[in-house]
């Protein structure tokens, strides 16, 4: 399946919601999407044959963050990746694990690294960072703190 | 007794590295389990984006410690599309020498570590023997057994020592009917079908609904290997058979890796002689020096020589020993990578913990966890 | 020879050391080589040589079960102290000796301590109440196999109290497991030893020795021998049946919070218990220190024969011990106790019946007869 063929199968059903699908090496096409109609996207996408979600990652491009999601489907024997662009200010979208369970990590992740928010997730807290830490780390005006700065909290059990 | 929570890690024998699976107890019956990584989180993605290109290479080895050859070959794929660059065949050729006998040594460090779970000593020892074979190959040709730093941007380091190939020839005559033994002392166990038999099943629906993929998904019976799917370097030259396993539990997974490492012996006896035949370079010529001019003198790499590729993105998928692992690699011009992401796939097959846990027993938490082969490093990063 | 007896040199030593005493001490003199006196310290003297001997078997045990399970699994194993690392285990036990012993904030102190002291004293016991030769032994017990059964199954309470006071999830698991798994390998195991008993005629451990004189019960209890060793792999804790100490999912069980000389204790009684197993195997149907008729004699009249043949067998019987450690995969809780109950005790019960018609048939070829046929 190439892009434009992807372009064609996505077209009809999310209209405007969908704003691009461009050719990108390594999968059939990069399918570019307006956030608010995120689920729909997600839900075509699984239809079209797309049942195993990959990963979910975030980028910071300062003015705004992009968050991005690569999907396979075992039929096509092929990858899509999806990305849109999130203002930076209040970056938050809803979250893909009511469609694709293996999301929930990923979202996780890409919450506490590059701060953005997925809306209805089951349980977003933090994964590899220690719970309280109060920074994102991937994004680009994340500086090295001193440990001081720090307050931590330790889980007890 | 009643239900109680406790945790498996970080320091237990059964996690093989730092991580905590949190779980609840009946008496010894497991009603609920919650995997906690992050306990061996270095930053890798942070820090490659303060890396030349070639420099994060150096932490793919330290992203999964029994396969780092593997993650090497995922980030310089990603790189190389993202930087516009093609490799030479002959490279190509050694990174699935590496690669393959990576797979090998993961497997076995994988069939050493997992008996030992089930409570089976010697094969431990048979395991780690073998591998340090495979380790011993490696360091004839990168000079390290464990960070090899091998691989390039555009190619390889270095070419093979003269003799390689008939000791690689060797080892693999060795290993061969091993592959038998450590059957033997497994299936051959009645105790090993009743410990590891219908346990952790993972049906193949529910592995792609929770993105479990490598020998796990393989074991449910879904024909998935990258390397055939979306052949990646050469391996659409290579004659091979995809491992399957039908029972979706321990001992499928256990058939399945063993079966790999059978068709890693056959995929690098060709590569091996292709390498016999087919002399040449191996890392691109027209790479700008900062990328890795091979005979540069000391002091003089030529770091200062900017020469700006244009922009773009590279994504890669490589079957991992563990499973599929990804690789997205941004370049908006310069020597560092604008932002590089990494899908692990233990990440993921940790993260469907709960699905094949719960309703097993206390004793079964080590072949389970054991069968899914766990690498902390590269779930953490 | 069979006057020298191990009680005999201890009586011999406590006079020696108690008259040497009197000489130097001439006032008291009559007092100290009073008959009662000696008789006293002699049980003293008897009670050092057998803990010397019971400590060095063990730490022999340790050695031949690390030598043994290197070459199983293609390495040598220890081998830089001493002659073959003779005297590695002399260097890891002084190791744990000058370790301090760290006691967990909320553990109970009487417990956590005591557990692996009368762990290790019952296991001591043990040794004691076994006869080695016709010359080692301490007299004359005619229920001393019940005796040896009784101390052996102790264990599991000791164990229970450490790991409970350990307060230790972990160890409360290891404690639990203990627990249940000892109603699954008893009963089987004590049918099996009945099985022995009753072709015997005897609870005395001497005396089931010398019933063996003209064969040994392995042939004509098969099927006990099978039963009692398999009982005794789980009496002892050992692979595939070692699941209190299962270290994969408990750490190390009910031992988890034990370090220094409280571990070192767990570890001598946990050997000196697989020595005791292998010498119960060896008397119960490896005929003890006798040997068959066919051996020449040279083979067995030299001094000390039958401590050194004694030995050798069970040195050979822990050696299939350690073999099945090196070989078998750990069987699950339930398992366990499904194969104690559903395969174990029907074949005990079987060997019984076996033993029953023997003794009613009084001959079996190619064995022969039993010698107090009749009694």
């Amino acid at each position: 399946m190439e892009a434009e063929e992807l372009s064609r199968a996505l077209a009809p059903a999310l209209g405007d919601r969908l704003t691009a699908v461009e050719p990108f090496p390594g999968t059939a096409g990069r399918v570019r999407f307006r956030p608010d109609g995120a689920l729909d996207v997600f839900r075509r996408i699984h239809e079209l044959g797309f049942t195993h979600l990959s990963t979910v990652g975030g980028i910071d491009w300062v003015d705004h963050r992009e968050v991005f999601y690569v999907a396979w489907s075992d039929a096509l024997k092929q990858y899509v990746f999806l990305s849109t662009d999130l203002p930076a200010d209040s970056p938050h979208i809803e979250s893909a694990t009511s469609v694709w369970p293996s999301a929930d990590w990923h979202e996780r992740e890409t919450w506490e690294f590059v701060g953005i928010t997925f809306d209805h997730h089951p349980d977003l807290r933090h994964l590899l960072m220690p719970d309280g830490y109060a920074f994102h780390p991937l994004l680009r005006s994340f500086k090295l703190h001193e440990p001081e700065e720090l307050e931590v909290k330790v889980r007890h059990v | 007794m009643s239900e109680m929570w406790i945790n498996m890690g970080p320091q237990h024998p059964m996690t093989h590295g730092l991580w905590n699976l949190r779980v609840r107890l009946d008496g010894e019956l497991i009603k609920d389990v919650d995997p906690e990584v992050g306990y061996l989180h270095r930053g890798i993605e942070k820090i490659s984006e303060d890396r030349h290109y070639n420099e994060v290479i150096t932490l793919m080895d330290r992203c999964c410690y029994v396969a780092g050859f593997a993650w090497e070959h995922l980030y310089t794929i990603a790189a190389e599309r993202a930087l516009h660059i093609t490799p030479p065949e002959r490279a190509e050729y050694l990174r699935v020498l590496s690669d393959e006998f990576q797979r090998i040594a993961s497997h076995l460090m994988w069939y050493a570590a997992f008996v030992q779970d089930i409570g089976l000593m010697s094969p431990f020892l048979y395991g780690m023997r073998d591998r340090d074979l495979i380790l011993d190959l490696y360091q004839s040709y990168t000079g390290a057994r464990m960070t090899y730093e091998y691989f390039r941007v555009g190619g390889v380091r270095s070419d093979l020592p003269p003799g390689f190939t008939d000791q690689a020839r060797k080892v693999l005559d060795w290993l061969t009917p091993r592959f038998n033994e450590y059957d033997q002392l497994c299936l051959g166990s009645d105790i090993f079908h009743k410990r590891c038999d219908n346990l952790g099943v993972l049906k193949a629906n529910d592995c792609v609904t929770h993105g479990v993929t490598g020998p796990m998904i393989r074991s449910a019976g879904l024909k998935r290997d990258l390397r055939k799917d979306r052949p990646y370097s050469v391996y659409r030259q290579l004659d091979f058979d995809v491992a399957l396993a039908d029972s979706a539990d321990v001992t499928g997974r256990y058939l399945v890796r063993m079966e790999e490492m059978r068709q890693s012996v056959r995929i690098l006896r060709q590569v091996v002689d292709w390498l016999d035949h087919h002399p040449g370079p191996v890392i691109a010529e027209e790479l700008p020096r900062w990328l890795g001019a091979p005979y540069a003198p000391v002091g003089k790499e030529g770091y200062l020589l900017k020469r700006h590729y244009p922009k773009g993105v590279g994504f890669s998928a490589v079957e991992e020993p563990h499973g599929e692992a990804q690789a997205y690699v941004v370049n908006e011009g310069g020597e560092h990578p604008y932002r590089v992401k990494f899908r692990s796939p233990v990440f993921a097959n940790i993260s469907a913990a709960r699905q094949y846990m719960v309703g097993y027993r206390v004793a079964d938490i080590p072949p389970i966890m054991g069968s899914v082969d766990v690498c902390v490093g590269e779930v953490d990063r | 020879m069979s006057t020298v007896t191990l009680y005999s040199v201890s009586y011999d030593i406590a006079s020696l050391i108690l008259h040497i005493l009197g000489f130097i001490i001439p006032p008291a003199n009559a007092a100290l080589t009073n008959g009662n006196v000696i008789t006293g310290l002699a049980v003293l003297v008897f009670g050092v040589i057998l803990l010397a001997a019971s400590m060095l078997n063990t730490i022999l045990l340790i050695w031949w079960e690390r030598k043994l399970l290197g070459r199983i699994m293609d390495r040598r194993g220890a081998m830089h102290v001493g002659y073959a690392g003779l005297l590695q285990n002399f260097a890891d036990g002084f190791k744990l000796f000058r370790k301090t012993t760290v006691q967990p904030r909320e553990a109970d102190a009487l417990g956590f301590f005591s557990g692996p002291t009368a762990y290790m004293v019952t296991s001591f016991l043990l040794f004691g109440i076994l006869p080695i030769s016709s010359g080692w032994n301490s007299g004359i017990l005619p229920l001393s196999l019940l005796l040896a059964l009784a101390i052996f199954s102790f264990a599991p309470l000791f164990i229970f109290v450490s790991a409970w006071s350990s307060n230790n999830k972990y160890s409360l698991m290891g404690g639990m497991r203990s627990a249940a798994q000892m109603i699954a390998y008893e009963v089987p195991l004590l049918l099996a030893v009945v099985a022995v008993v009753i072709v015997a005629g005897s609870f005395d451990l001497t005396t089931i020795v010398y019933e063996q004189q003209n064969y040994w019960f392995w042939g004509p209890l098969f099927v006990a021998l099978i039963v009692f060793v398999a009982g005794m792999l789980a009496e002892m804790e050992r692979i595939p049946f070692d699941l209190p100490e299962a270290e994969a999912e408990l750490v190390e069980g009910w031992n988890t919070e034990y370090g220094g000389m409280l571990f070192a204790f767990f570890m001598l009684a946990d050997y000196l218990r697989a020595l005791v197993g292998s010498i119960l195997v060896v008397l119960l149907f490896l005929g003890g220190w006798t040997m068959p008729s066919w051996v020449p004699s040279a083979a067995t009249s030299f001094p000390l024969a039958g401590i050194f043949w004694f030995m050798v067998k069970t040195y050979i019987v822990f050696g299939l011990f350690v073999w099945v450690r090196a070989s078998l995969p750990r069987v699950r809780t339930d398992q366990l106790l499904r194969v104690g109950w559903n395969r174990m005790i029907p074949l005990s019960l079987l060997s019984v019946f076996l033993a029953a018609l023997l003794v009613t048939v009084k001959c079996v070829w190619p064995f022969g007869c039993i010698p107090s046929a009749g009694t």
